[in-house]
């Protein structure tokens, strides 16, 4: 019971997609212009065929918990799915307390070891690292400790 | 050709009721951006109302004139005096108050014809791009709740259909709703003068729902639809290219009723059979049947013919000679392939071999003390 319409491959979505897409964020003038993508299933934000989700029929996303840890989306069969975006999606959330090895290997495992993105296991790693490390608290800067002569006007005030 | 893929039906609940209909051939048109773009700019200046300056704006003095001689410019002058405007420049579109360059005038070629075959390719091809789930969501809709596309909901979850509570309650059970709610939330202010010109505020467009009129229950749909912010309803026997692909960007969010669904293939037909309610009209097929460029690559026809990868097997980044270019400076079988001397230089270290200072120094030596000496 597909219903995936044949006219239609990820190669003509990302040609039609690639100037005119709601998810298209641009940056920077001149040299310096970047284009990136707020799509959810975008590892890098960049815009472009191989990091799009969108237009993938096999796309890898991680997102940040509400309450710590990340969560790993993945897309489900094109043939079966591809048509029906409320079920199109796999998750797996990794609670913050999976060791950050842990959660690690376990994206690696399905992004890249059961052949779903190879190409993306680095990515998806990298941006799983870098919600971890923003999840992380904040160290409180520590007091400063004036030495010489600052040392003694603060003694001296004080 | 393998058989029709079906579309499940979706009741009032917004899960699907277990019936199915099959695609109708529109959706398997064409999608062609280009065509539709072209077609939308034509077609959207087909609603403008003419306007123009006032006929007489600038010309209402008697300028003239004052000639050569009198050390000022040639342009007509407002004549008489006792009065500031005695003597200023008229007319010209230079000059203030003057009349504007190449006054705009009501008789501007306001409209544009679109051909009819055209306008159909582009209708055909904003349909096909409405069952496509990326398309849709890269033009802005909130879909991810959206159990099928293209979605279709079941002729009973509209009979007798009056009140937008009731419309409202099936947008939300179909997952449409947060797309109702995307609009309601953009709506901001417009920009310039067209808020005094009785379009105050602009909002982005929502889903459009596609009725068939011979229905009966399609008027009370529609007064059920009309106040719902974004949302819009069309009649499938005439869809226009303006709600369907608003903007000229392809994929509009559509929700079909059943029989709505199921008039389009008697409505535009398909490839091969004409439609019935279109004089002479076949859909357009594709050019390229299997748009995926990765299969066309890979397949056995094209690999039979194409040319083995320079270098080998092992070395896929050949250059013109085939070989892949090594830096013999890190590769040492490169570097003894160059420089067979290479590899004594190496086992006896002789690059690291201190030059031997002679003790022996010019001026200083025997011999030379013998001859120096010699009478």
């Amino acid at each position: 019971m597909s219903n995936v319409v044949v006219n239609v491959s990820s190669d003509l979505l990302w040609a039609i997609t690639r100037n005119n897409s709601s998810y298209i964020v641009k940056r920077g003038v001149g040299n310096e212009r970047v284009t990136f993508s707020k799509e959810p299933l975008n590892l890098t934000n960049k815009h472009s065929r191989k990091h799009s989700g969108l237009v993938n029929e096999k796309a890898v996303g991680v997102q940040a918990n509400e309450n710590g840890g990340v969560t790993l989306i993945t897309k489900k069969s094109h043939e079966k799915y591809g048509s029906k975006p409320a079920s199109l999606y796999d998750t797996t959330a990794f609670s913050k307390n999976k060791s950050q090895r842990k959660t690690y290997a376990a994206i690696v495992n399905r992004v890249a070891k059961k052949h779903y993105r190879p190409d993306l296991r680095q990515e998806a790693v990298a941006r799983a690292s870098a919600i971890k490390r923003s999840q992380r608290p904040v160290k409180a800067t520590p007091a400063s400790k004036p030495r010489g002569v600052k040392a003694k006007a603060a003694a001296e005030k004080a | 050709m393998t058989t029709r893929p079906t579309v499940s039906i979706h009741g009032a609940d917004g899960a699907a009721c277990g019936t199915t209909a099959t695609l109708p051939a529109v959706f398997k048109s064409p999608i062609r951006p280009d065509i539709v773009q072209q077609v939308h700019t034509g077609m959207a200046k087909n609603k403008r109302q003419p306007y123009a300056v006032s006929e007489k704006a600038g010309h209402q003095t008697s300028a003239e004139s004052w000639g050569t001689g009198r050390a000022v410019a040639r342009i007509p002058r407002v004549s008489g005096g006792g009065t500031h405007r005695a003597g200023q420049a008229a007319f010209g579109n230079q000059c203030r108050s003057g009349r504007m360059f190449a006054p705009t005038k009501v008789w501007r070629k306001w409209h544009v014809k679109v051909n009819q075959g055209q306008r159909r390719f582009a209708t055909a091809s904003a349909l096909a791009a409405s069952s496509v789930a990326p398309l849709v969501q890269a033009r802005g809709h909130r879909v991810s709740g959206v159990p099928e596309l293209p979605l279709v909901v079941a002729d009973s979850a509209f009979s007798s259909m009056e009140k937008t509570r009731a419309a409202v309650a099936l947008l939300k059970s179909v997952g449409a709703y947060t797309d109702v709610v995307k609009v309601s939330k953009s709506k901001k202010l417009r920009a310039g003068k067209g808020k005094l010109r009785g379009r105050r505020h602009r909002q982005r467009r929502g889903p459009l729902l596609i009725v068939n009129p011979a229905d009966e229950s399609a008027s009370g749909v529609v007064k059920a639809f009309r106040n719902i912010p974004g949302v819009e309803t069309a009649p499938v026997t005439a869809l226009n290219l303006l709600q369907l692909a608003p903007g000229g960007h392809l994929g509009r969010f559509v929700i079909w009723t059943e029989s709505a669904f199921k008039a389009l293939d008697t409505i535009y037909g398909t490839t091969t059979t004409p439609s019935a309610l279109k004089k002479n009209y076949l859909l357009p097929s594709n050019v390229v049947t299997n748009s995926d460029i990765g299969r066309l690559i890979n397949s056995a026809e094209v690999q039979a013919v194409v040319r083995p990868a320079k270098g080998g097997a092992r070395q896929k980044k050949g250059g013109k000679a085939g070989v892949l270019k090594k830096n013999p400076l890190k590769n040492k079988q490169v570097l003894l392939r160059l420089n067979p001397y290479a590899k004594a230089f190496a086992a006896e270290k002789l690059g690291s071999v201190k030059v031997e200072a002679s003790t022996e120094r010019p001026g200083k030596s025997e011999t030379f003390k013998k001859i120096i000496n010699t009478d």
